[in-house]
């Protein structure tokens, strides 16, 4: 289904429209008050920005500096060029420890290479662990939101989800329903024997990974299994320990309002002595997948600063009224429409740079000050220049007679009273599609005024 | 399928030859190494700083009690146990966690950590430990691995009772992690109890870790 349609269907769904706005409205307040906690938010986002800046530039300095840090710590790391290739390297760590449950903590990158198929298609059992993943993955669908993966469902549907999939009394109540999950999840917990989580970030100073959560499952999928496999991006490391600060007081309070996550997890290799809690291994998978293409110009790059917060999702009046499924990607919203063409290539995701009224709120909301309708423009420029043959010459022929006719005062001043006189509108049908063009005016300003003038001159 | 040391050679050189096409030059890494050394305890503990710290706790509904010395902390302890009618409890490899522990007295099971199984642990109610940090502008607690076994008794049991020294309160996050090490191979944050909002954005407290958090300050007699 394109785009289009999948947004028409979305626009048409009561209850979906009904969850989306509640969430986002309620995430953009406390976003708000959150923010008001932290005395110098500009210069927060300044110095965060610059952090990643410095880091992307030397990207390959700092991936080196992290891995050797972190193998020195004792954990493996594993590099991938493409997301078979990340697939193929989980799946293997799984097979060779004979491992059959699999606890997964919420990682949009395992979305992005689609991993639970993969591991799935060898036998094994991938559990989601966090309560909105575990929502969506009993429910057959991805997830609509970067934070929070259920945001298009009401407790109504997930209460009728769990009856059926979990054989538990239907109930409205949110703490009951949460409570069945944990105890379901309890039991698989006890017998897991891998575990898979996301990094937030990385630090090259340190070799450390560092997983930010509120319920803990992150920590209990990073403690309680023998081998932890973590799946990060080549753009989450970070210069130094301290630089966590920073980013610290940033994505708790973009993402979901709060001062500080429940949970921040800072693993820095495997357990040292055989009677050390946690893991005995520990694998860092490094995942490239169209990352390093972007760093090819200042525009793209910044999409790499990008720190999965969400907040330009709750901000987007696009994402607030379709949800993140009409997207057709793992990544919704404005950094989805900016992030899916380039990592799924344009072919794919070509309707999503249009995907926004451009109006700026995200580029507002965003902790990192990326620049998303820059970057909106520069791939719709991207489409319009792949596009070959017949549209293409009709447009570049519309283009250049506008150009004429507008450089030429009684040209344009002929061609208007023409189309005034036939009710001629320019053919721009894909903008006409959803917006009204108002009609031409009776009379120009210019033969008004001319009129007006002989007006006023005859009494 | 490639070698893995093809791959990280692929993309160390797909990274040098992208940024080599979008910078004519590029400038030099800041410079490296280890971050400045942390300020001296900033207010030092003080009163304010104190007083922060258990504000913040309460804003993310965590419970906390001050203390002065380690009787009246056993004291404290056994009524915080019995307030959540915890019967089994474990508590970590701290010297002043076992013995207030095996001070306790009757009406608790003290389960033996290094002997648990996954579901004997399951099965306790609470989990005591002790913190390293607390971090007053967050109300957060530090704990880190090296310096007690705390990882799976501040998370598994659905009662968290963790002891901080009133003089290991930090002001910020920045001043906590220039005091942490890393020879921890774990350092856990921790600010209130787990906690979801996504069903509906509607919060609910306790779904994967402990519902209950409860802190001892504690306080030199």
């Amino acid at each position: 289904m394109s785009f289009e349609r999948s947004a028409r269907a979305a626009l048409a769904d009561e209850q979906l429209r009904g969850a989306l706005r509640r969430a986002t409205t309620l995430f953009g307040e406390r976003r708000r008050a959150a923010m008001a906690t932290l005395p110098d938010w500009e210069g927060a986002r300044d110095r965060a920005r610059a952090i990643k800046d410095e880091t992307l530039l030397h990207l390959d300095r700092y991936l080196e500096e992290f891995t050797a840090n972190a193998e020195r710590a004792g954990a493996r790391v594993h590099w991938a060029r493409d997301a078979a290739t990340a697939c193929e390297i989980i799946g293997r760590i799984a097979a060779e420890r004979g491992a059959r449950t699999v606890v997964k903590s919420k990682s949009m990158a395992s979305e992005e290479i689609h991993l639970n198929a993969a591991l799935a298609a060898r036998g094994l059992e991938p559990v989601e662990t966090d309560l909105g993943e575990y929502i969506v993955q009993l429910a057959g669908e991805g997830p609509s939101h970067i934070v929070a993966p259920a945001i298009h469902k009401t407790r109504g549907q997930i209460a009728a989800l769990f009856a059926e999939k979990l054989g538990v009394e239907p109930s409205d109540d949110v703490a009951a329903l949460a409570a069945a999950a944990r105890q379901t999840l309890r039991r698989r917990f006890a017998e897991a024997d891998l575990g898979i989580s996301g990094v937030n970030f990385a630090v090259a100073e340190t070799g450390t990974i560092l997983i930010v959560e509120n319920e803990g499952n992150a920590r209990l999928t990073t403690t309680l299994p023998r081998t932890h496999v973590a799946l990060m991006g080549i753009e989450k490391v970070i210069p130094r320990f301290a630089d966590l600060e920073v980013f610290l007081e940033l994505l708790p309070r973009s993402g979901t309002g709060q001062r500080m996550t429940a949970y921040q997890s800072l693993l820095t290799g495997a357990k040292r002595r055989p009677d050390d809690e946690g893991p005995e291994e520990l694998h860092i998978v490094v995942l490239d997948n169209g990352r390093s293409a972007m760093l090819a110009s200042p525009v793209t790059r910044q999409t790499l600063a990008c720190i999965r917060c969400g907040a330009c999702l709750n901000a987007c009046p696009v994402y607030r009224q379709i949800g993140g499924h009409a997207y057709e990607s793992v990544y919704a919203g404005p950094i989805g429409a900016v992030l899916s063409p380039q990592l799924f290539g344009l072919a794919r995701s070509s309707e999503l740079p249009y995907a926004s009224s451009l109006g700026g709120a995200c580029r507002d909301v965003c902790p990192v000050k990326i620049d998303i309708p820059a970057l909106l423009l520069h791939l719709r420029a991207e489409v319009v220049g792949r596009r070959a043959g017949k549209g293409g010459v009709l447009e570049r022929l519309a283009f250049s007679s506008y150009a004429a006719v507008m450089a030429r005062p009684r040209l344009f001043e002929w061609v208007m009273r023409a189309a005034r006189m036939l009710r001629i509108l320019p053919p721009i049908g894909a903008w006409t599609k959803f917006r009204d063009l108002r009609p031409l005016a009776p009379r120009s300003f210019r033969e008004q005024w001319r009129a007006g003038l002989r007006d006023q001159a005859a009494p | 399928m490639t070698r893995p040391d093809d791959a990280r050679r692929a993309i160390l050189r797909a990274i040098r030859e992208n940024l080599a096409r979008g910078e004519a030059s590029r400038p030099d890494p800041l410079p490296g190494g280890s971050p400045p050394d942390p300020l001296p305890l900033r207010a030092g503990s003080s009163q304010g700083v104190r007083t922060l710290f258990t504000e913040q706790l309460a804003a993310v509904g965590a419970q906390c009690t001050p203390v002065c010395g380690e009787a009246e902390a056993g004291r404290a302890l056994a009524r915080t146990l019995a307030g959540v009618h915890a019967r089994r409890v474990v508590g970590s490899d701290a010297p002043l966690v076992q013995r207030l522990l095996h001070a306790l007295g009757d009406g608790f099971v003290l389960e033996p950590l290094d002997r648990l199984s996954r579901d004997e642990l399951f099965a306790c109610d609470a989990g005591v430990t002790t913190a390293q940090w607390g971090i007053a502008e967050t109300g957060t607690l530090v704990l880190e691995s090296a310096r007690e076994k705390s990882r799976l008794l501040s998370l598994v049991p659905p009662t968290h009772v963790v002891l901080l020294s009133a003089g290991c309160i930090c002001e910020s996050l920045g001043d906590a992690l220039a005091r942490v090490s890393v020879a921890s191979h774990a350092i856990t944050l921790i600010t209130g109890p787990s906690r979801t909002s996504d069903i509906e954005l509607t919060p609910v407290v306790g779904v994967h870790g402990p519902q209950t958090l409860h802190v001892l300050l504690l306080e030199e007699a």
